[in-house]
C-alpha cells in the first residue's frame, strides 16, 4: 500500500477509521427490522439493530465490545495520523456520529423524524 | 428507576482491562510532544469512558414504578387468589348437555330418543353419504388414522395436494392451502399478513374465531356496524385523513377489511359488490370468511363470491372450514399464489399443527366430487331454506333472524326480559319442548365474557337437503307450539 504515493500512512488509517464506523453506522444504525419472518408480530419493525441487540438490555458484553472497538480504532488513528488538526476533525467527527446512537438515551430516537418509519 | 440488573458479564471485563492498559502503557511509551493538549484531554476522556463502560452493569430499559417497597409489600400481603374453577349454579347450561349416540345425521338420537336433525351443520347431507365414508373407508386401511407430523415434518401426504389442487380448481383460485382445525384456519391466516402497527377494519358480528386471529395480530382493530357499509366508508375516510397528516407512516401501514361471507351469529350476507369498491377507492385488502357460505351458496357452491358475481380475483383471501357443508374436518385458505404461499411458512396452524388425518382428506375429497357432479343440490337447499324461512315466519314471540336462501337461521325472543340468563333459560325450555316432539334444536352458545360483541340469545334452526316437506312442517307446528305454550 505504501508504494501508491497517494495513499500515505495517516491517509490510509484516517480511511479506515471513516469507513469502518459508516459501514457501522449503516447496519447497526440504519437498517431497520428484520430480514426474515419473526414470530413476534412485527414488534422489531421500526428498530434498528442497535436497538433489537439483546433484546433491549443495555450494556451487555456484546454491546459493550462494539462501543470499545471504533474507541479503539480512533485512538490508533489518531496515533498515526500524528494529531494532525483536519485528521482529528474528520476522525472525531466520524467517532462521534458511531458513539451516540448507542447510549441508552438515544434508544428509539429519531432526531428530526429521519429513519422514523 | 427502576434497572433490572441481568446477570453476569463480569468475565468479559477481565481481557478487555487488560488490553485497555497495554495500550493506555504504549501509548505512554510512545508519548510524542507534539500532541496537541485537547487531543490528550480528549483521549483521556475516552479511556475514562471505556473503564466505565466496563464496569456498568446490565439493565433493562423499564418504566418507573412509583411504589416503594413497603407498598409492594402491602398489596402482595392482601391478595387473595380467585379460585381456579370459579362457582356455577347446578343449572348451568353447560354442566347439563345432551349427549348424542350414533352419528349427526338426519336422524340422531338425543338422550337416548330418536329425533329430526335440525341442529348440526350437515347442510348437504354429505355426512351420511356411502360415497363419503366408502372413500374414508379404504383411505383409512392405505393410511391409518392420523398422520403424526406437521406438514413440514413427514405430514404431507397426497391426499392432501391432491385436496388443494382440487380446491383451487373448484373455487378458481391460483392456490389452497389446508389447516387441520376449522377454526384455526382463519386465526391463523390473519396473523400471518397483519402485524403491530396494521389497521384491520372488521364487522362487529364477525365470529369468535376471526376475534381470535385479531387478537393474536396484535394490530389496531376497528369494529363497524354490522353490515353497516356508510359506518365502514367513515371509518376508510378517517384512517384517510390520518395517512394524508403522516404520509411516510401510511406508507408502512397495511390495511384489511375482515368479513364473512354468510354470517354465523346473524345469517345475513355480507354487501359484497359495494365493498370490492370500496377497496379499489380506499386500498384495503378484503379477506372473505366463508365457511357458512361455502358449499352453499352461488350457482355451483362456490360461496358468496359466485352468489354476487364477483370477480374472484378481487377477494384477496378466501378462507372456509371445511366442517359444515364439507362434513369433514379441517379448514382451507385459497386466493393467488404469491399470497398462500406466505402462510405455509407463516401461518401458526399450518406449520405448528399435525396435519388434516388422511381419511378426512379423502372423504373431503369425495365430497367436493359429489358437489361438482350435482350441482342441483344447492337450488334444492335453497329451495328448502326459503320453506323453513316461510314455515317459521309468525312464530307467536319470536322473530326469525336471517336471509331467506341462509341455511341456519337465528330465532331470537321478539321480546327480551332484561336478564340473558332468564331469556336463555326460556329458550332452553322451547328446545326442551321440541326434543321431547322429537325435533333436536340447538342453543346457539357463545363464551360469554370472551365475546366481543355478546349476540343476544337464540335458538340456531339448521336447514339440510335430506329434511322431507313434512319434516319441516312438523319442526315448524312444533316450535309454533313451543312458543304458544312457553312464551304466552
Amino acid at each position: 500500500m505504501t508504494l501508491i504515493p497517494v495513499l500515505t500512512v495517516p491517509l490510509v488509517w484516517t480511511l479506515t477509521n471513516v469507513i469502518h464506523n459508516l459501514v457501522m453506522y449503516l447496519f447497526l444504525h440504519t437498517v431497520k427490522g428484520t430480514p426474515f419472518e419473526t414470530p413476534d408480530q412485527g414488534k422489531a419493525r421500526l428498530l434498528t439493530h442497535w436497538e433489537q441487540m439483546d433484546y433491549g438490555i443495555q450494556f451487555t458484553s456484546s454491546r459493550k465490545f462494539l462501543t470499545i472497538s471504533p474507541i479503539v480504532l480512533y485512538i490508533l488513528a489518531s496515533f498515526y495520523t500524528k494529531y494532525d488538526a483536519t485528521h482529528f476533525l474528520v476522525n472525531t467527527g466520524s467517532l462521534l456520529s458511531v458513539l451516540l446512537p448507542k447510549l441508552p438515551q438515544f434508544h428509539g430516537v429519531r432526531i428530526f423524524g429521519i429513519n422514523r418509519y | 428507576m427502576a434497572w433490572v440488573e441481568v446477570p453476569g458479564q463480569e468475565k468479559v471485563l477481565k481481557p478487555l482491562l487488560n488490553t485497555v492498559i497495554i495500550l493506555g502503557l504504549i501509548k505512554c511509551a510512545n508519548f510524542s510532544p507534539q500532541a496537541p493538549a485537547y487531543h490528550l484531554i480528549l483521549e483521556g476522556i475516552l479511556i475514562l469512558w471505556i473503564v466505565r463502560l466496563l464496569f456498568s452493569k446490565t439493565y433493562k430499559l423499564q418504566e418507573r414504578s412509583d411504589l416503594t417497597e413497603k407498598e409492594k409489600e402491602d398489596l402482595i400481603e392482601e391478595w387473595q387468589p380467585e379460585p381456579l374453577v370459579p362457582p356455577v349454579s347446578k343449572d348451568h347450561p353447560s354442566m347439563n348437555y345432551d349427549i348424542v349416540s350414533g352419528p349427526p345425521s338426519h336422524n340422531i338420537v338425543v338422550n337416548g330418543k330418536q329425533c329430526i336433525n335440525f341442529a348440526s351443520f350437515n347442510f348437504l347431507g354429505l355426512l351420511d353419504n356411502e360415497r363419503v365414508k366408502q372413500k374414508a373407508l379404504a383411505s383409512l386401511k392405505k393410511y391409518g388414522v392420523g398422520t403424526c407430523g406437521p406438514r413440514g415434518f413427514y405430514g404431507t401426504f397426497d391426499v392432501h395436494l391432491e385436496l388443494e389442487d382440487r380446491l383451487a380448481k373448484f373455487m378458481r383460485t391460483e392456490e389452497a392451502i389446508i389447516y387441520s382445525y376449522g377454526f384455526a384456519t382463519i386465526a391463523s391466516a390473519i396473523p400471518a399478513y397483519s402485524k403491530r402497527g396494521d389497521i384491520v377494519f372488521v364487522d362487529e358480528a364477525a365470529c369468535f374465531s376471526i376475534q381470535k386471529g385479531l387478537q393474536a395480530s396484535r394490530s389496531f382493530i376497528k369494529y363497524f356496524k354490522h353490515n353497516d357499509m356508510e359506518d365502514l366508508e367513515r371509518l376508510l375516510k378517517e384512517q384517510e385523513i390520518e395517512d394524508q397528516k403522516n404520509p411516510r407512516k401510511a406508507r408502512v401501514t397495511r390495511r384489511f377489511v375482515v368479513v364473512e361471507g354468510l354470517y354465523i351469529n346473524t345469517a345475513d350476507v355480507c354487501p359484497l359488490p359495494a365493498l370490492v369498491k370500496l377497496k379499489y377507492k380506499y386500498k384495503v385488502r378484503i379477506f372473505l370468511e366463508e365457511s357458512m357460505s361455502f358449499g352453499v351458496l352461488g350457482e355451483h357452491g362456490r360461496g358468496v363470491t359466485e352468489h354476487f358475481g364477483v370477480n374472484i380475483d378481487d377477494i384477496d383471501l378466501i378462507s372456509a372450514n371445511m366442517e359444515n357443508a364439507v362434513a369433514s374436518i379441517g379448514g382451507f385458505c385459497c386466493g393467488r399464489s404469491f399470497v398462500i404461499d406466505h402462510q405455509r411458512l407463516s401461518g401458526q396452524g399450518y406449520c405448528f399443527s399435525a396435519s388434516l388425518p388422511p381419511m378426512l382428506a379423502a372423504a373431503a375429497i369425495e365430497a367436493l366430487n359429489i358437489m361438482e357432479e350435482d350441482p342441483d343440490i344447492f337450488s334444492v337447499l335453497r329451495e328448502k331454506c326459503e320453506q323453513v324461512h316461510k314455515a317459521l315466519q309468525g312464530t307467536p314471540g319470536m322473530k326469525v333472524l336471517g336471509e331467506s336462501y341462509a341455511p341456519a337461521l337465528h330465532l331470537q325472543l321478539e321480546s327480551s326480559s332484561g336478564s340473558r340468563e332468564t331469556d336463555v333459560r326460556m329458550l332452553r325450555r322451547i328446545v326442551d319442548y321440541c326434543l321431547e316432539k322429537q325435533i333436536a334444536l340447538t342453543l346457539a352458545r357463545y363464551l360469554d365474557k370472551e365475546e366481543r360483541f355478546l349476540p343476544p340469545p337464540s335458538i340456531r334452526v339448521v336447514v339440510t337437503v335430506e329434511q322431507t316437506k313434512e319434516d319441516i312442517d312438523r319442526a315448524a307446528s312444533c316450535i309454533r307450539e313451543a312458543a304458544l305454550s312457553i312464551l304466552k
